[in-house]
């Protein structure tokens, strides 16, 4: 018997001075593939990193590679967060940065990145474009890196780690954030690659998986524990429905029977146009669902709703009854309404504490610059409380796991009772668990008054309140539609 | 044009430099109503013209851009800033003469060319703004009588400006009045107002005059801030190379250490940045920014009087006329020192290791944090001003050296300060040859606290510990900096 790929013994590791892995062992033979699933929390992304080399552990982790393989010998990591920095190197940006148009470039362009990978990994350019065309990115060559979107830099991760094609390739969460389009074709490419001899573990907690997965694990008390299939794994354990905070309860002041009305919007980057001839009407008390492929423009249109996006200023958009560009400021526009984007999340104070996050919405601040009056402080408890994050209350909001990372800035969303919500893809790596619970939650605040515009790429996971949908394409309105109870 | 300052009798000088008051955020309630439904004309579209324009627009108020016509005709950066974030953009003729605010965002060379051709076109009554100086008192622009001078500098590089903003916070800003040229008393509201358009009333706002805002950043720039920086990450990285250590751990100790280093300095003043060090290692620094004091309180002095005299300016003006040969020349050597060509290397230098290697900077920077601001206060100029240009603005200057090293600082900065930096540095490097002889590893390269066993002498450790805590700088900097606490971290690497 060969000796196994990768052979784990007796492995310990700690996170912040917590156990997370203890005696755990692990062996992957050639030909397997593995799902590593589980609660979030329970340690995959650290023992995924320690596999990689990437994270301080005690005990065994012997990696032999097949010799016979024509595949680099290489153990390769993708993150569930994407990075890239600006050409002076240094991570500076804001959520709102890709809206501002700067004429020195900040970031490398997708095509110059792509050339700088294959230069330091010793790779052939023209093997790349095989994994462009796949995901539909073939256009995007002179784009800058701090243009796309948060699905598209997620593709541009996962390009890389295809096209290096090492024997052992971990992906975390490797579909937050695709369309359906893509991860159809991401699973092809799976199935395809490990045929030639790459061995996959995916940590994931999604339905659809490649059919080259052909084991299955968690982790519990710090140990792995091997199953038979995905059903065989723990699911997150379902939320006790609680009462929404009296003041939540309340129907928010409603500023204008029209939230947003936009005309014949567009919007231009030199010779690029991002948005087409938009027209659309968000009525107070409407529920929408907001949808379309990566890069389609769904974040680029909230924008305009949201005051972050200058060429606003000379659009046909009236926003809570009053013209854009009429003397109101950006921070009267927010006042209105709460926002949840994974562009906010990816550029969030990161020394903001779980309370600090959650205060920061009464002022729309990215981190907190007040003193909070007793009032403003019973709120944040009760919030808290609604949201079973109270022992979370003081630790860092980045420490904490996605899914809690996720609920803390939807108490921030809503902390102030706004009139208009926007989801901007709010459940991006939670599981059906999670996600169930999230919007279960959007649910229950949405009875009292509010109006909401929702961001989703699958269907079977929707807040049930919505009732009407606006389809973008390539910058274009598709289809603007009331949904019947059929697509439920 | 005369030199506006040395116009002045002496008590007039001593009252204009004297201006220093540290705002109170209850001052700025009124917002941006002085400026509500007024139009304003930004003249220039780089960097700080760009972010502070999209911040104003931000805030309710009416901008467009102003530039010379070529610009506009041959589409060039400032023009497509201007348009691409859909501005309003015209020549000078089409917009200034019904604008009410004028902001002058241009470099500082440009000014006299600009304020000649815009000041015929501003109407009765306007107002004209400048984020600098220089203009007006070294080069003794005198502006028509009908019109409001005011200045707002924001204290950090634009882009930071509109980060800051878009989070709800804001950067420290610099604001002030020419007492020349207030006639309808209105300059001090306008200015407040424009300054909390762009975000500057959350994160601290000094008063100044024109005069100690040019005095001290001139003074600033010349000697703490990029002078001293540059010729000690010259003389630290050729010490250590002649002392065998690797030239590509030298060069990378030197450029990111001095953001590393400096970062101290930035959340806790330079006792903060001391305390990071070991006992004995601080007694040490303690001892060699001591004796660096003294060795160079002769050259901060003699930048601090050309500065006060207005012989910089007229030498460097000079150099302005002659094509500037001399800052093209010495920018020239720059980049060919062996640090700058000395890329860094691929080793792993932690946090700590930063301050336990490089004794000799950490003693460096104190010597001239506290000379630059000792000088400046000795000079009549108030401690809230010269802690702006001194230990304030030495961490942004040390990120622009983390990034690209010298020729990057030299790049970011004015071609006024960047002149200054030569000056400084072609000064200071003979002056220091003889100390730089007793340099060794122990205090640059190698860890200071290696085959010491770190016991030190209660008195002494109490000594130093209470000088450097004490000193003038740490007061007045404890007070502004609570101002500033939510300002993020900068950090490259």
């Amino acid at each position: 018997m060969p000796k196994p790929l990768v052979n784990i013994t007796n492995l310990n590791l700690e996170y912040q001075q917590n156990e997370v892995l203890k005696g755990l062992n692990w062996q992957i033979f050639y030909g397997e593939n593995w799902l590593l699933g589980g609660k979030s929390g329970s340690g995959k992304t650290s023992l995924a990193r320690a596999i990689a080399g990437l994270e301080k552990s005690s005990g065994d982790i012997e990696i032999n590679f097949d010799p016979s393989s024509v595949l680099p010998k290489q153990v390769v990591f993708v993150s569930s967060w994407y990075q890239f920095t600006n050409l002076e190197g240094d991570r500076n940006f804001y959520y709102q940065q890709r809206y501002n148009k700067h004429q020195q470039n900040d970031t490398l362009t997708v095509y110059a990145e792509l050339l700088k990978f294959a230069q330091e990994e010793a790779l052939d350019i023209d093997d790349v474009s095989y994994y462009l065309d796949l995901f539909g990115f073939s256009n995007s060559k002179n784009t800058q890196l701090i243009e796309l979107s948060s699905g598209e830099n997620k593709k541009m991760q996962l390009i890389k780690a295809l096209w290096l094609k090492p024997q052992l390739l971990i992906i975390d969460q490797p579909y937050t954030g695709l369309d359906a389009a893509s991860r159809k074709n991401l699973n092809r490419v799976f199935d395809d690659l490990t045929s030639q001899g790459l061995h996959l573990i995916l940590i994931s907690n999604d339905d659809e998986l490649p059919d080259c997965i052909n084991r299955f694990a968690e982790i519990k008390n710090s140990r792995l524990v091997i199953v038979n299939n995905k059903e065989g794994i723990t699911k997150e354990e379902t939320r006790i429905k609680k009462v929404l905070p009296y003041f939540l309860q309340q129907a928010p002041d409603i500023s204008a029977k029209s939230m947003v009305r936009m005309n014949n919007v567009n919007v231009k980057y030199g010779d690029k146009q991002v948005l087409h001839n938009v027209s659309w009407e968000v009525k107070a008390g409407e529920k929408w669902l907001l949808q379309g492929p990566n890069g389609s423009g769904k974040s680029t249109l909230l924008s305009l709703i949201n005051g972050d996006h200058p060429q606003a200023y000379t659009s046909d958009i009236y926003l809570f009854g009053k013209k854009r560009g009429s003397g109101e400021s950006i921070w009267d526009i927010k006042e209105h309404l709460g926002i949840i984007s994974p562009e906010l999340h990816w550029y969030f104070d990161s020394t903001a504490r779980v309370w600090q996050s959650v205060a920061s919405g009464f002022y729309d601040s990215i981190g907190l610059f007040h003193d909070l009056t007793h009032d403003k402080q019973r709120k944040v408890d009760e919030v808290l409380e609604f949201f079973d994050l109270k022992e979370y209350k003081y630790e860092l909001l980045n420490t904490l796991p996605l899914g809690k990372q996720r609920l803390v800035l939807l108490a921030r969303t809503i902390i102030k009772n706004p009139e208009l919500l926007i989801l901007d893809e709010p459940c991006q790596g939670l599981d059906a668990v999670q996600t169930q619970h999230f919007n279960d939650i959007v649910d229950e605040l949405c009875t009292h008054g509010k109006t909401l515009i929702y961001v989703g790429h699958f269907e079977t996971q929707l807040p049930t309140c919505i009732e009407k949908r606006i389809i973008l394409k390539n910058g274009r309105v598709e289809a603007i539609e009331s949904l019947t109870e059929s697509i439920f | 044009m005369a030199n506006y300052f040395n116009t002045l009798p002496l008590r007039e000088k001593l009252n204009q430099l004297g201006v220093a008051e540290f705002m109170d955020r209850t001052e700025f309630a009124d917002g941006v109503n002085a400026l509500k439904g007024k139009k304003i004309v930004v003249v220039g579209c780089g960097a700080q013209g760009l972010n502070q324009g999209l911040n104003l627009r931000d805030s309710g108020l009416d901008v467009s851009y102003t530039l010379r016509k070529e610009a506009i005709e041959q589409k060039r950066d400032s023009w497509k800033n201007a348009t691409d974030n859909n501005f309003k953009v015209g020549t000078y003729e089409e917009l200034i003469p019904n604008a009410d605010l004028v902001i002058n965002l241009t470099p500082d060379k440009q000014h006299t060319s600009v304020i000649k051709a815009i000041m015929p076109l501003m109407k009765q009554g306007a107002t004209l703004s400048y984020s600098h100086g220089f203009n007006i008192v070294e080069e003794g622009m005198e502006i028509r009588k009908d019109l409001t001078v005011i200045m707002v500098a924001p204290k950090c590089p634009g882009s930071e400006v509109r980060a800051e903003y878009l989070r709800g916070f804001g950067v420290p800003t610099l604001i002030a009045v020419h007492p020349e040229n207030d006639p309808q008393g209105k300059g001090l509201v306008e200015a407040k107002a424009y300054c909390v358009g762009t975000g500057g009333h959350k994160a601290g706002v000094l008063r100044s005059s024109f005069v100690a805002e040019v005095k001290s950043d001139l003074m600033g720039e010349q000697t703490i801030l990029c002078g001293l920086l540059q010729t000690g990450s010259i003389l630290s990285f050729d010490k250590m190379v002649e002392k065998g250590i690797d030239p590509g751990y030298a060069s990378k100790l030197v450029q990111y250490g001095v953001e590393v280093i400096t970062e101290a300095l930035k959340q806790g003043g330079i006792t903060a940045m001391m305390d990071r060090l070991s006992n004995v290692a601080k007694i040490k620094a303690f001892e060699v920014a001591d004796e660096l004091k003294t060795i160079m309180r002769p050259l901060f002095q003699k930048h601090q009087d050309d500065i006060m005299s207005g012989e910089f300016s007229r030498v460097m003006m000079e150099d302005w006329a002659n094509n500037d040969k001399n800052l093209l020349t010495w920018r020239a050597e720059t980049g060919e020192t062996a640090f700058e060509k000395t890329p860094a290397g691929d080793v792993k230098i932690g946090d700590q290791e930063y301050f336990d290697n490089a004794l000799f900077m950490v003693a460096y920077i104190k010597a001239g944090v506290e000379l630059a601001f000792e000088t400046m206060v000795e000079a009549g100029i108030k401690p809230e001003s010269a802690y702006y240009e001194s230990l304030h603005e030495t961490p942004l200057i040390a990120n622009t050296i983390a990034r690209k090293k010298l020729f990057e600082m030299n790049r970011v900065i004015s071609d006024t300060a960047e002149y200054g930096c030569y000056l400084f540095d072609h000064a200071c490097k003979p002056l220091l040859a003889n100390f730089m002889k007793t340099v060794d590893t122990d205090i640059i390269g190698k860890n200071y606290n290696d085959g010491k066993d770190g016991a030190v002498d209660n008195k002494t450790l109490i000594a130093v510990n209470d000088a450097i805590r004490t000193h003038p700088v740490e007061k007045v900097g404890s007070v502004l900096r609570k101002a500033m606490t939510a300002m993020k971290t900068i950090k490259t690497v």
